[in-house]
């Protein structure tokens, strides 16, 4: 590689014909009046920091001694980032990133300075995860904006951020986070060797992370939680987990998951003890009756008249007189209009979208009872269990335990309390079969940790929970005291 | 595997499956000597029937469902809320199977709350006997309350309301127990099967109806050994006996002022009875000490008379001895008349003297009406109501 201008200059053209945002631009340098020429990509570089930078110290500023490589990086651009390459194919690469490439004429080495322009969302408020008490931040889409509120979150040398390059055709950057000297170095292992094994051309967003590293895709459960919650994400840091972090997406991946954590707010830990666990024992309760509450009322009224409480099988049988389908037909008929409804609601608008519930919702049920396709005790159910489905923050549990609903409900129908039974042994037993990252879905449950017990169904007051969670495996076991 | 394991599943088909709105639930049964209906009779005309002895006539209470809910298909108002089916034969089980031949939909016993067995059947018949399927019969709840009537059982399952469910009725009158001591706590199937085959005699509610109105009144005497009702204690007797055994749990004692004769009314608040055996040189006594504390909450005598320790020692005598009277007559009706017991003497000496017991269990009904029991009764007045006169 020579360091002629006009024949490199060349070169690049020939590979930037098809790059039609890469521009070039050829000017002279002020005192030795030597060509130069910066190539840099339309909207990816900072146009600001060129012309300041750049192009402003070599047209005016310099001056006559001969421009060397070490004179330019040492002595004329105030750029904090700059490396030297000798290779086109590199510039070229660095420069769709948004760096800009300065060629001198004469010189062999050319130079790569950071120019990025990070166009990056404001820190917002996360959608997905609204909190009534806690921060009002959020992930971005930006990689260093996320780095960075991690690292602002407090003073802690222990937080260690590995970087990683996943795609094969769009390659990304993706962080691996944990705390040095708590997390398990096992499963800090596993996570780094996982995702080293991601084999994929292109990854836009952590949901393909988490379904390329997660233990069991049969599973309806998700064994990943993601998160745009950066107190989430530092919370399960400092219990010992780790964190994936990928450029592009405001979800980040938190590993290992139990189920129990599915079913946790970050609130639970900032109100007051009590209230916290009132609202988990709360939202528990609305995970069972979001599962199982239609396919109850499916073998209530098919196979087990002789449980319901007298009065109130005289009143449903009054409701149903004349309904002309079963239960179970019934009760699909209405589940699956809730489901599209509640669809329907996400992609509309956000102005129409709680319009289009209420119209759904109110009348549609009420229509439905009217003309007697339904009876007014199953729109209770159907309302019942969908509010319930709300209750629960992490949005892809309460999708499985949406799809696991169906399945109860043909249990139910086929086998009556029996089969819903049965249905909910052979969940349980996959949950305890089930593992994230080496440990137990279910813990501390099964396998059985009275010490972790402290933050899971209750969450007991912060003076008891001396420490962190045993089924980690952490170095430090002291969270406090 | 999987394939075995899919047809497992469609194999069974829906088993049991029966919509609750293809089904009529029964919450009443009244047990009459046999006497068809003219339904009955009329279907008879018309060639339907079978082998049978007419020995029971067996009404069903069922629910009415169009008039339980509150839909849009308004029923007539002068339709009742339930419906009141008869079929005489003598096998329960065959005539409860036999409305499957006269109903779209199969009745099932889940609900079943009363059962009403009348006087004249339970004079003939074995107690046993009779309730025998409701015990065999696994959707039957052993929680259904076991009533006597003196009238036709079917009576007290009707009514000229169109809102009053007769089966109900009955049922929530049972759970007033706490304001008068006429009622018995309910003998569920459950304490009767214990009961019988024990040999134990036992009483149960008498319910006597007029007009689709009813009442309770008083108790009919089961005896132990025959399993057949032998009599009847009056509304009076049945007080004595809840105040003898300890089973009521509160009440009014109407007592008469021991000069004047003007009426006390005391509400007894607590009830506790003790029944103590003892067995001395061979021989067994009782003795019963009954403690009732309550308040004074209607008294007619003239306000002259002043509240004070003398005239609540004589308020409590009066009612000690309105308790003592109700008491001894019932006693006496039960050692000497019917000589049975009803009122758990034996299950004291059971548990107190279990060798005096065993030898004496077989007769023990005979050898109750024997035994000498003595009586305590203390009566407390607490309060004198809210009332600041005197």
């Amino acid at each position: 590689m020579y360091g002629s201008l006009s024949s490199n200059l060349q070169k690049v053209r020939a590979i930037t014909a098809r790059h039609s945002d890469v521009n070039i631009r050829e000017f002279s340098i002020a005192g030795s009046s030597v060509g130069a020429a910066i190539i840099y990509a339309d909207g990816l570089a900072d146009k600001d920091m060129i012309d300041q930078h750049i192009l402003k110290v070599l047209m005016n500023d310099v001056g006559e001694e001969t421009i060397t490589c070490s004179i330019l990086t040492n002595k004329v651009l105030t750029v904090s980032q700059i490396t030297i390459t000798h290779e086109i194919e590199e510039i070229i690469r660095k420069v769709l990133t948004g760096q800009t490439a300065l060629l001198v004429d004469g010189m062999s080495e050319m130079l790569i300075i950071g120019t990025m322009l990070s166009k990056s969302r404001s820190i917002e408020e996360p959608i997905s995860e609204a909190l009534v008490r806690g921060p009002r931040t959020g992930f971005n889409e930006t990689l260093s904006d996320n780095t960075a509120l991690l690292r602002r979150h407090g003073e802690n040398a222990s937080l260690s951020m590995i970087a990683m390059k996943v795609g094969k055709r769009a390659s990304k950057d993706l962080i691996i986070a944990y705390m040095e000297d708590i997390a398990d170095s096992d499963i800090v292992e596993e996570v780094k060797r996982r995702v080293s094994k991601i084999d994929i051309d292109n990854l836009p967003e952590s949901g393909y992370v988490e379904q390329l590293i997660e233990d069991n895709f049969l599973s309806p459960f998700p064994q990943v939680q993601s998160t745009e919650r950066p107190d989430r994400v530092i919370a399960a840091l400092m219990e010992g987990r780790v964190a994936i972090l990928l450029d592009g997406t405001p979800f980040a991946l938190i590993v290992p998951v139990t189920f129990s954590m599915l079913l946790q707010s970050p609130e639970d830990y900032y109100e007051r003890w009590m209230s916290g666990s009132l609202l988990r024992v709360l939202r528990f309760a609305a995970a069972l009756i979001s599962l199982l509450t239609p396919s109850l009322y499916i073998s209530f009224i098919s196979f087990h008249p002789g449980l319901i409480p007298t009065k109130l099988a005289v009143s449903i049988m009054a409701t149903r007189v004349g309904v002309p389908f079963s239960s179970l037909v019934e009760a699909l008929i209405m589940e699956i209009a809730i489901e599209i409804l509640r669809e329907a609601g996400l992609r509309l608008p956000k102005p129409i979208g709680p319009a289009m519930g209420i119209v759904g919702g109110l009348i549609i049920g009420e229509a439905a009872v009217q003309a007697g396709i339904v009876s007014p005790i199953l729109v209770i159910v159907v309302a019942v269990t969908a509010i319930s489905s709300f209750t629960i923050p992490q949005y892809s549990v309460g999708i499985a335990l949406r799809m696991l609903r169906f399945i109860a409900m043909f249990c139910a129908a086929a086998f009556g309390l029996y089969g819903v039974i049965l249905f909910f042994l052979m969940l349980c037993v996959h949950v305890v079969k089930l593992k994230s990252f080496g440990v137990p879905y279910a813990s501390p449950a099964v396998p059985y940790r009275l010490n972790d017990w402290k933050d899971f169904i209750l969450r007991m007051p912060l003076t008891m929970m001396k420490r962190r969670p045993k089924m980690l495996k952490t170095k430090d076991k002291v969270r406090k005291g | 595997m999987l394939i075995s394991a899919a047809i497992l599943f469609l194999q069974t088909g829906c088993w049991s499956k029966d919509e609750i709105e293809d089904l009529s639930i029964y919450i009443g049964m009244a047990l009459d000597i046999g006497e068809q209906s003219k339904v009955e009779k009329e279907l008879e005309k018309q060639g339907a029937g079978y082998a049978r002895k007419k020995t029971m006539t067996f009404t069903i209470q069922i629910i009415n469902e169009l008039k339980g809910g509150k839909g849009e298909k308004t029923p007539a108002a002068e339709q009742k809320a339930y419906i009141n089916v008869s079929e005489t034969g003598d096998s329960i089980f065959e005539m409860i199977r036999e409305f499957s031949t006269r109903m779209e939909r199969p009745v099932i016993g889940h609900h079943l709350k009363v059962i009403v067995v009348n006087e004249k059947l339970a004079r003939r018949k074995r107690m046993d006997q009779l309730l025998d399927f409701f015990l065999r019969d696994n959707d039957i709840r052993p929680s259904a309350v076991v009533f006597i009537s003196k009238s036709k059982a079917s009576h007290t399952l009707e009514t000229q309301s169109s809102t009053v469910v007769p089966a109900f009725r009955l049922l929530g009158i049972t759970d007033n127990q706490y304001r008068s001591l006429k009622i018995m706590s309910p003998v569920t199937l459950a304490k009767l099967e214990g009961k019988m085959h024990a040999g134990m005699s036992y009483v149960l509610q008498n319910v006597v109806s007029a007009k689709g109105e009813v009442a309770f009144s008083g108790a009919a005497v089961i005896k132990g050994s025959s399993q057949k009702l032998i009599g009847f204690l009056n509304e009076k007797e049945l007080v004595g006996l809840m105040l003898l055994s300890g089973q009521g749990k509160g009440g009014q004692i109407k007592a008469y002022h021991e000069e004047r004769g003007e009426v006390i009314s005391y509400e007894i608040k607590k009830l506790e009875s003790k029944i103590n055996a003892i067995v001395k040189n061979g021989k067994v006594t009782f003795e019963v000490e009954i403690e009732t504390t309550g308040r004074v909450m209607e008294e007619w005598t003239p306000s002259e008379l002043e509240i004070n320790e003398a005239f609540t020692k004589q308020t409590e005598a009066a009612v000690k001895e309105e308790i003592e009277k109700l008491v001894l007559s019932t006693l006496a009706k039960l050692q000497d008349k019917y000589k049975t017991d009803v009122a758990g003497f034996g299950q004291r000496l059971r548990i107190q003297h279990p060798k005096v017991w065993e030898p004496m269990k077989k007769d023990w009904d005979e050898e109750f009406s024997q035994i000498p029991v003595t009586i305590h009764i203390k009566s407390k007045i607490t309060e004198y109501g809210a009332t600041s006169r005197r």
